[in-house]
Order: C-alpha cells, then sequence, then structure tokens
C-alpha cells in the first residue's frame, strides 16, 4: 500500500493555498498527497504528515494561477469555499485546481458538477456566499461618541473579509468597524480609505460603551417600527425564524 | 368630513407609528433591480440582488423604510384604513423628518432605502409635489446613495411624476384591484384609466430614457429599477385565471418589473367587502406568485396554466406539477439532451439547477446521482426525467399514478402555511377532478 502524505494546512484561505503549493511542488503525485485543515487532529495509520505554515506569497502564487487559468468566477469559488468551515474543503480545493489546470478552458472548471471535490466546492461557495448576504443586511452598526460606526457578528464561516468591501462602499465617508466576536477578528475602515483585518485585541472595551447621544432614540424609533410593520392577521413567526434564523439574532437591535 | 385633530406638536415617534401602520398592507418591500456605487459625495449604494435586513412576525421581509407621508386621504376606498369616513388617528411627515430617519437608519444598517407612499392630501398634484420635494432633499441635499421606492399618485401632474422618477429607483402605482368593474365597487373615487394613465407615462418615459442612456452613457437615469403594481386578492369575486391574465397583460404591455399581490385583510367593517373566516387567503396568495414566477421566469403563458374552464389554481398541487401532469405527453426529457426551455418545465427542476444542468452537461453525462447533487428535487423530478434514457425507478406515466405519488411528497409552502392543505386533503379527489369554479376563499376556509 502506497503511502498518502497529508498536508496540514491553516485554517485560512492562505493557510489552504499555501497547502496547495506545497502539495503540488512535492511531485509526490496527486493520489499520493490530501490536504487538511488542522481542526481535523485525527491521525490515521499509513499517513505521513507535513505542517504547512501559512506563506502569504505563496498563497498569492495560486491565486494568481486560479484567476489566470480558471477566470474570475474559479477564482471566487475557491475564496468563498475557503471561507467555510467544512473539513473537507482544503481537499476539495486542491482537486479542483488540479481539474482546472487540465482542462484545455480552465474556466470550465467551475461547471464539472459531476466533479465530487468540483460539487463540493460550488456548494460551500453557495453556502459562503448566502451568509455573508445574509450579513449584509443583518448586520446593525452602532454609533459611538465620537461618530466611529461599530458592529459586532458571530458567523459561521468567515464573513468579514466577503462583506468588507459592500460596507466600504456603502459607508466610504464613515470610519467603521465590523467584529467577528468568535474569530476575534476586526474588519476596520477609516473614511475615504481602504479597509484593513486586525486583530480584536487592539479594541477598548471601555470605549465601546459610549454611546452617540441620538443612538438611543434611533434605537427605539427601529425597534418600534419592526413592530408596527407586522400584520396581525398574518402572523408567523416560523416563517419568520426560516427566514431570520435565531443564531443571527444575537446582536440585531429590534430582537433586544 | 370627519378628522380628528392632532396637534403639531406630534412626535416623530408617534408619527412613524401611526404612517407606517398605516402603510403595513403595501407588499413590495423589494430593494432590487439596481446595481449602484457610492455617489462619492454621500453614503449608499445598491445591489441589484436586493437585501432584507430583518424579518418582521408575519415573515415578511422588512428591507426598506416603508411610511406614508400622510395618512390623510380626501378618497373613501372600502378596504382601506385610511379612507376618509375612517376614525383614525392621523399625521403628516415632512420631508425633514423623513430624511432624518432615512439616514439615521440607514447609517446603522437597518434598512437598504425608503419606501415612500401617500394618502391624498389635499388633492393628488399637492401630495406629489410632497413625495418630490422629500426625494429632492434626500438626493441632493443629503446625497443619499441608497434605494428609494416612491408611489405615483393617479391624477397627478405627469411632469410632477416625471420630475420625481429621476430621484427614485422604482416608482409603482397600485393597480389595487384586478378589474375595473371591482374599482368601482369599492374604490369609487379611483378608475382603471387614471391609474393607468401614470403607468403607461412612467413606460413611455423609462424607454425614452433607455436611448438617451445608450446615446450618452452619463444622462440621468429615469427609474432604473422599473416599475411594478400590487393587486389586492380576495376582496373582489374574480377569479385566479383572470388575476393571472391581468397580470400577464401588464408584463407584456406595460413592461412592468413585478406585479405584486396581497391577500385581502379585511380592516374595515363594509357590507361591501367579503368576510374572511379562515383568514387572508394566504395558500391563494402564494399559489399566485407561484404562477407569476413560471410567467416571467419559466417560459409559461397564463392559458397554459388555467382556462375558462378551469379558473382556479389547485390547491393541493403547486401550478408547474400541475400543468406537467395535465400534458405527460411531453414527459418523460432526456436530461443530457433536452432544451433549456424544455428543463425548465419538468417540476423539481427550477432556474438555478436547469442551468447548472447545461453547462456541466458539456463537460459529461450526467446521472441521477449528479441531479441531485446540484439541487434537482428528485422526488418531484423522477416522474418526468430520464438519464440516458433510463428512469431512476420503473415508473408508470400515468396521470393518477403520478400525482398519489406526487401527493404523498410534502410540497415546501411558506413555513406555517402547511395546515391548510392538510385540511383540505378530505377532498382530494374534488380538488384534482372536479374543479366546480367555487370561491377560493371558500375553499381555503
Amino acid at each position: 500500500m502506497e503511502m498518502t502524505t497529508v498536508f496540514q494546512c491553516e485554517e485560512s484561505l492562505d493557510g489552504i493555498l499555501t497547502g496547495v503549493y506545497d502539495a503540488w511542488a512535492s511531485r509526490l503525485g496527486h493520489k499520493a498527497v490530501r490536504l487538511e485543515t488542522e481542526a481535523q487532529a485525527n491521525l490515521e495509520l499509513f499517513c505521513r504528515y507535513r505542517q504547512v505554515p501559512a506563506d502569504l506569497e505563496k498563497a498569492e502564487k495560486v491565486l494568481r494561477t486560479i484567476r489566470r487559468r480558471m477566470g474570475e468566477e474559479g477564482e471566487e469559488a475557491v475564496c468563498y469555499a475557503a471561507a467555510c468551515r467544512d473539513p473537507r474543503r482544503a481537499d476539495a480545493i486542491y482537486r479542483m485546481i488540479v481539474l482546472g489546470l487540465h482542462l484545455i478552458d480552465g474556466r470550465e472548471a467551475v461547471n464539472c458538477l459531476q466533479n465530487e471535490a468540483v460539487s463540493l466546492v460550488m456548494k460551500l461557495r453557495m453556502k459562503a456566499w448566502h451568509e455573508a448576504h445574509q450579513l449584509m443586511g443583518f448586520v446593525r452598526f452602532e454609533e459611538l461618541e465620537n461618530g466611529v460606526l461599530y458592529a459586532r457578528v458571530e458567523p459561521d464561516c468567515a464573513a468579514l473579509p466577503l462583506m468588507a468591501p459592500h460596507f466600504a462602499d456603502r459607508y466610504r465617508q464613515e470610519n467603521w468597524v465590523i467584529h467577528d466576536v468568535g474569530r476575534r477578528q476586526l474588519a476596520i475602515h477609516p473614511a475615504d480609505r481602504t479597509w484593513v483585518l486586525a486583530e480584536a485585541d487592539v479594541l477598548d472595551a471601555a470605549y465601546l460603551e459610549r454611546r452617540s447621544p441620538r443612538e438611543e432614540e434611533f434605537v427605539r424609533l427601529w425597534k418600534s417600527f419592526c413592530e408596527t410593520i407586522a400584520i396581525e392577521e398574518r402572523r408567523n413567526p416560523r416563517c419568520q425564524r426560516g427566514m431570520l434564523p435565531l443564531h443571527f439574532r444575537t446582536y440585531m437591535t429590534e430582537f433586544h | 368630513m370627519q378628522q380628528v385633530w392632532i396637534p403639531e406638536s406630534l412626535s416623530l415617534m408617534e408619527k412613524l407609528n401611526i404612517l407606517s401602520d398605516a402603510a403595513k398592507y403595501d407588499v413590495a418591500c423589494t430593494s432590487s433591480g439596481v446595481d449602484r456605487g457610492n455617489n462619492g459625495r454621500g453614503m449608499g449604494n445598491a445591489i441589484s440582488a436586493g437585501i432584507c435586513h430583518s424579518f418582521s412576525a408575519d415573515g415578511r421581509c422588512i428591507s426598506l423604510l416603508k411610511i406614508l407621508f400622510t395618512n390623510e386621504c380626501i378618497y373613501n376606498c372600502r378596504y382601506c384604513l385610511n379612507r376618509v369616513s375612517n376614525d383614525v388617528k392621523r399625521a403628516t411627515f415632512t420631508p425633514g423628518e423623513i430624511c432624518d430617519l432615512v439616514m439615521g437608519f440607514y447609517r446603522r444598517n437597518y434598512i437598504e432605502g425608503l419606501f415612500l407612499s401617500s394618502g391624498i392630501l389635499k388633492n393628488p398634484n399637492y401630495t406629489m409635489e410632497l413625495l418630490y420635494q422629500t426625494l429632492h432633499k434626500l438626493r441632493r441635499e443629503y446625497h443619499f446613495g441608497g434605494y428609494i421606492h416612491v408611489k405615483a399618485i393617479p391624477g397627478a401632474d405627469g411632469r410632477l411624476i416625471e420630475k420625481t422618477g429621476y430621484l427614485a429607483d422604482r416608482m409603482s402605482v397600485n393597480l389595487e384591484l384586478p378589474t375595473a368593474e371591482g374599482l368601482k365597487r369599492l374604490a369609487p373615487n379611483k378608475s382603471r384609466t387614471k391609474i393607468l394613465t401614470p403607468m403607461r407615462q412612467v413606460q413611455n418615459r423609462m424607454e425614452e430614457n433607455q436611448g438617451e442612456l445608450a446615446l450618452y452613457r452619463h444622462a440621468p437615469k429615469f427609474v432604473p429599477a422599473g416599475q411594478s403594481t400590487q393587486m389586492i386578492i380576495g376582496a373582489t369575486p374574480e377569479n385566479d385565471y383572470q388575476i393571472v391574465s391581468v397580470a400577464e397583460a401588464l408584463y407584456r404591455n406595460f413592461q412592468l418589473k413585478r406585479v405584486f399581490y396581497s391577500a385581502f385583510v379585511r380592516v374595515n367593517e363594509d357590507s361591501l367587502l367579503p368576510a374572511l373566516p379562515g383568514g387572508p387567503p394566504l395558500l391563494r396568495e402564494h399559489r399566485l406568485y407561484q404562477a407569476d414566477w413560471l410567467l416571467r421566469f419559466y417560459g409559461f403563458e397564463a392559458e397554459e396554466l388555467l382556462s375558462a374552464d378551469r379558473p382556479n389554481f389547485n390547491v393541493l398541487l403547486d401550478p408547474k406539477c400541475d400543468w406537467a401532469l395535465r400534458h405527460l405527453e411531453q414527459f418523460p426529457v432526456e436530461v443530457n439532451k433536452a432544451e433549456y426551455r424544455a428543463l425548465l418545465r419538468v417540476p423539481g427542476i427550477g432556474v438555478r439547477s436547469a442551468q447548472r444542468i447545461v453547462r456541466a452537461r458539456r463537460m459529461g453525462g450526467l446521472g441521477f446521482a449528479d441531479l441531485k447533487r446540484m439541487g434537482v428535487v428528485l422526488k418531484r423530478a423522477i416522474y418526468f426525467i430520464t438519464c440516458q434514457g433510463k428512469t431512476m425507478y420503473p415508473i408508470r406515466l400515468e396521470e393518477d399514478y403520478i400525482t398519489r405519488n406526487l401527493l404523498s411528497v410534502k410540497e415546501r409552502l411558506p413555513l406555517g402555511l402547511g395546515q391548510d392543505v392538510t385540511y383540505r386533503q378530505l377532498s382530494l379527489f374534488d380538488d384534482l377532478h372536479l374543479p366546480k369554479g367555487e370561491g377560493q376563499e371558500q375553499r381555503l376556509a
């Protein structure tokens, strides 16, 4: 029996793409390698394990190749799928890239839904896209004393980089921060500049407590609006829960 | 004229309560149809898929700040809470107050924009002018770049409507009721012609604007997200066939983006309004939306779905299954070869899965497992398709056999709507084979 080499990469997009680079560069053959993300700590017999520390340069190279050979759609699929938590995603992304570089027109790779890896990547892409899209609506900003807009989220997938560009355009002239509480990450946008990702420990908790003077008024107006706009005769909390699952509501103004 | 005198000191909160409560029966809370980046001077953008910001206790999406400018009204439409003869609290916003609310809400990402409708204050022109001023202030003084949906007031001057349309993303004129007779009965101050005039005007102006935009890319855009309308279902005795035909005519002749259907809610005690002991006809509204989708995205025509002999939708089966069962001669369809349009007509295959199939089969043959992964609902589709010439199981292409099997697959109705269907299963064969053209309200009761 042939020995499989498992490349254990970091959870992030860069981590996974570095894994793709190293697995490819190892020249062990596609059948003899497998990609896993760190969270999967179940070691198997007859496997060699290789730790892959994320390397921005390698990741950037892989992403450039994907863009060139598999088109924007392929790039987007990889980025969104990598944001999910699914433990199979790293290997599926690797297989899809192998297929994409093998096809004469790599842009067709995203269409090969007969292929299990592609099918999984596309499914995860959809899942992450959907959550990011939901969050674009469900994120609630609070205005702090100094006019900065601050929002907290706790998404299942790593949605910050997926939705930050949307808010950067929408609130171009505003200073805003979105805080991914679970991942302890921030997306920070200074007015009229580009947004950046940062670690959450740069935040000062006391500073977040101080709200702007009109904040409370708008919160009250909004809550009241959400109540009056519902039609009593059509009341349907099950439908509401289906459309807006409870886990989103933790930080939503109108549910507190 | 009966009116409650309200002191001018009404707080913003009180006005918002009164004027959002008065606007809640309007359906169109969508923010779709236009892609626009930040204008560089103010806040806001728009994305064409639209964004839902919350869902209210009735399960409807909240995307826009949906309010009336005023609930004062000179008309006396029988179905409307704000009719002049009703003794309700009245309030009127100022343009400044609306701007303050919109900017405050938008900044906190509560909303995608504004939905502004209004009762008729003094006369249609006066009202339309107020709506125009509000939009003007919002766009030109506050540089608001988010979504705006505004009502065109029937009877208002064409120039006013045109000016307003350049500031809005979507305009709509409510058709109110499906037929002119219904309108005459329940809305004596409105007429079909008066409603269709501004609708036609907006359509014509949009078409001219398309030409201007082709010549000058930076020409101002007139109602870029298109026009919509809505009608009340179940307040008047029209059948589904009439309603779907009206919708089809509106899509064809007025190039509407959307027609919305709103299940009638009885808010006024009025001898001309039907009593609805079972509540608003929600399942019927749902069937109409399904049919509406079939018209807009699936290439169906009203004539195919219903006819004068079968004027109402089947309560137990969705319109597409119902159609397929009556056209078994067109099935089974070979998934690997059939045209896109034929795939769209298979129950269980939606627009998205049909597109996936067409793209994937160029890369190799498809089997049933592949279809499942692509999101095809096999439980429904297996009776109508083959993969490489084979059905999934041995299947008889007979109406009764397939109907029985389809009915055992639970339809995914909007959550909470399911009860009506199980309740009605006793008279299953009546519904399937002997459509008597009875009133839908009765069927849903």
